[in-house]
């Protein structure tokens, strides 16, 4: 069948044509079984092609690379001057997401105290010839921030304002040898006052003898007259000896503090504390005495069907009620 | 031919598929890509008798078919290719012998993927597809064309020794 011709493979010819039509047909009246093959095959496809894609992306553009050669070496240099600058950008970036995330903790932990804030930035550590631990803040009294204000990180209480510029501030770490703080335990509410001592530890010496600190129990602050210099309910530590020697009067404890003061970044100065925060008072304040009055029952008064005399009635309250008054016999 | 050149046929065509799909689909040609898998079945075609040439034509239809990137419909390809298995086979003398007209044979090779794509392309137009502007159209045409040309004579010398060990004592002679 060289040439062409013979019933047979015109018979072929036409069954192929037919079934190509069929095809043709099924497909455009939207028949599952055609869209159903190529589907399979795409299930089959696909490892293949993950798997050649990772190999051959390389030899894929090789033509595209002889072709753009001469471009693609200008391109080069300029890519390696793009990079310089993205890994500069890119560092830059990175201090900038540490400073959010820090911010973001302060800004949670002022909002769970319903404070007011101002945030900062750290821009500079004290000198080291000053021998005082401070540090300068890049927000000052135009934004608010005024001497005695508490200053808090993420984790918890960093120190006060020391003073404020109109652009900048300093703040007292608590961790230098000066700073005094009221706290109170959490646990019981005792009171006592810690000191910095210049280094990362802190010295709790409890006000109450009759209190007790032990360790791993947390510090918050104790709050002031007006929030100054120091708001209430601010973390500040944990305790981490006691210091239980009977010639001292009064428990001291050793304290380390929730905030890390080497890597401050970011703080928040309270500007205004919530004005219905409880403010726990330094000295105890006595107990409330509660006085008893018994006054007598009316007398019954005799009457037909009268009831039973009736108790004699007990209040506290020192404005007389009615039943107390007397009643006159007729 | 017989059932069994079919199956082999099939399955070495369905592989090509693959090979296309999966591998030179990748490869980013200067003017416009290059399809090995119809360089290589219009090969084929070219080299069966008259029968041999119409089913090869369908099979590699079919297979073509199966791509999950086309956007004509199923049978599409089945139907243009069997049309030029039969166009291959009226002029089976024409297209001469690889080992006595090679370049002749490559020529039509590389025609015969140009029609294919014609047609192709006229058939979707007829049926509503979307294919695209004319220029671009003319590109694709044109780079596969030329890539066919190009790389047609690289595989054609293996390719037809695969073909001769393919065939039945009775198809050779």
């Amino acid at each position: 069948m060289a040439q062409g011709g013979g019933n047979r493979s015109r018979l072929l010819l036409v069954i192929l044509l037919v079934t190509a039509l069929f095809f043709i047909t099924l497909d455009l009246r939207g028949v599952n079984l055609t869209k159903g093959s190529r589907s399979v095959s795409q299930t089959i496809l696909s490892p293949v092609q993950r798997t050649v894609s990772d190999i051959f992306s390389p030899v894929g553009r090789f033509f595209s690379d002889v072709k753009n050669f001469g471009k693609t070496n200008a391109e080069l240099q300029n890519e390696i001057a793009a990079n310089k600058l993205l890994k500069s950008e890119l560092a830059m970036a990175a201090d900038s997401k540490g400073q959010l995330t820090q911010l973001k903790a302060v800004l949670d932990l002022a909002g769970r105290g319903n404070f007011k804030v101002v945030a900062a930035r750290v821009i500079a550590r004290g000198s080291a010839s000053s021998f005082s631990q401070t540090i300068t803040i890049d927000s000052g009294s135009s934004s608010g921030i005024r001497p005695y204000m508490t200053v808090i990180s993420q984790n918890g209480l960093v120190g006060v304002v020391k003073s404020a510029t109109g652009g900048s501030a300093i703040v007292l770490l608590m961790s230098d040898p000066s700073f005094r703080v009221g706290t109170r335990i959490a646990r019981n509410q005792s009171v006592g006052v810690l000191s910095g001592l210049g280094s990362t530890g802190y010295s709790l010496v409890l006000l109450d003898p009759a209190g007790n600190i032990k360790v791993g129990d947390t510090l918050l602050t104790n709050g002031s007259s007006g929030n100054k210099p120091f708001v209430p309910g601010v973390p500040v530590g944990v305790v981490t000896t006691v210091d239980d020697s009977t010639g001292s009067l009064t428990q001291t404890a050793t304290v380390n503090s929730f905030a890390n003061l080497n890597d401050l970044g970011v703080v928040a100065v309270i500007v205004s504390a919530p004005t219905t925060a409880p403010t726990v008072a330094l000295l105890p304040t006595p107990n409330p005495v509660v006085t008893v009055y018994v006054t007598p029952a009316p007398a019954p008064l005799l009457s037909p069907g009268a009831s039973t005399p009736s108790a004699p009635n007990v209040h506290g309250a020192p404005t007389p009620t009615p039943s107390a008054t007397p009643t006159k016999k007729k | 031919m017989s059932p069994t050149r079919i199956a082999t046929t099939l399955g070495f065509l369905f592989a090509l598929f693959v090979i296309q799909e999966s591998a030179v689909s990748l490869i980013h040609f200067p003017l416009s890509g290059f399809s090995l898998y119809l360089a290589i079945a219009i090969s084929l075609i070219a080299f069966e008798d008259h029968n041999g040439a119409i089913v090869t034509g369908f099979l590699a239809g079919f297979v073509l078919d199966l791509s999950p990137t086309s956007n004509a419909p199923f049978g599409q390809w089945a139907l243009i290719l069997t049309g030029l298995g039969f166009l291959f086979a009226v002029n089976r003398d024409s297209i001469a012998d690889l080992t006595s007209s090679p370049i002749t044979f490559v020529i039509f090779v590389a025609g015969g993927v140009a029609i294919a794509l014609v047609t192709y392309l006229c058939f979707g137009a007829l049926l509503g597809e979307q294919n695209g502007s004319l220029g671009h159209d003319g590109r694709v045409l044109l780079g596969n064309t030329l890539w066919t040309l190009i790389f047609t004579p690289i595989f054609l010398p293996a390719l037809g020794r695969v073909h001769e060990y393919s065939l039945t004592a009775r198809e050779r002679s």
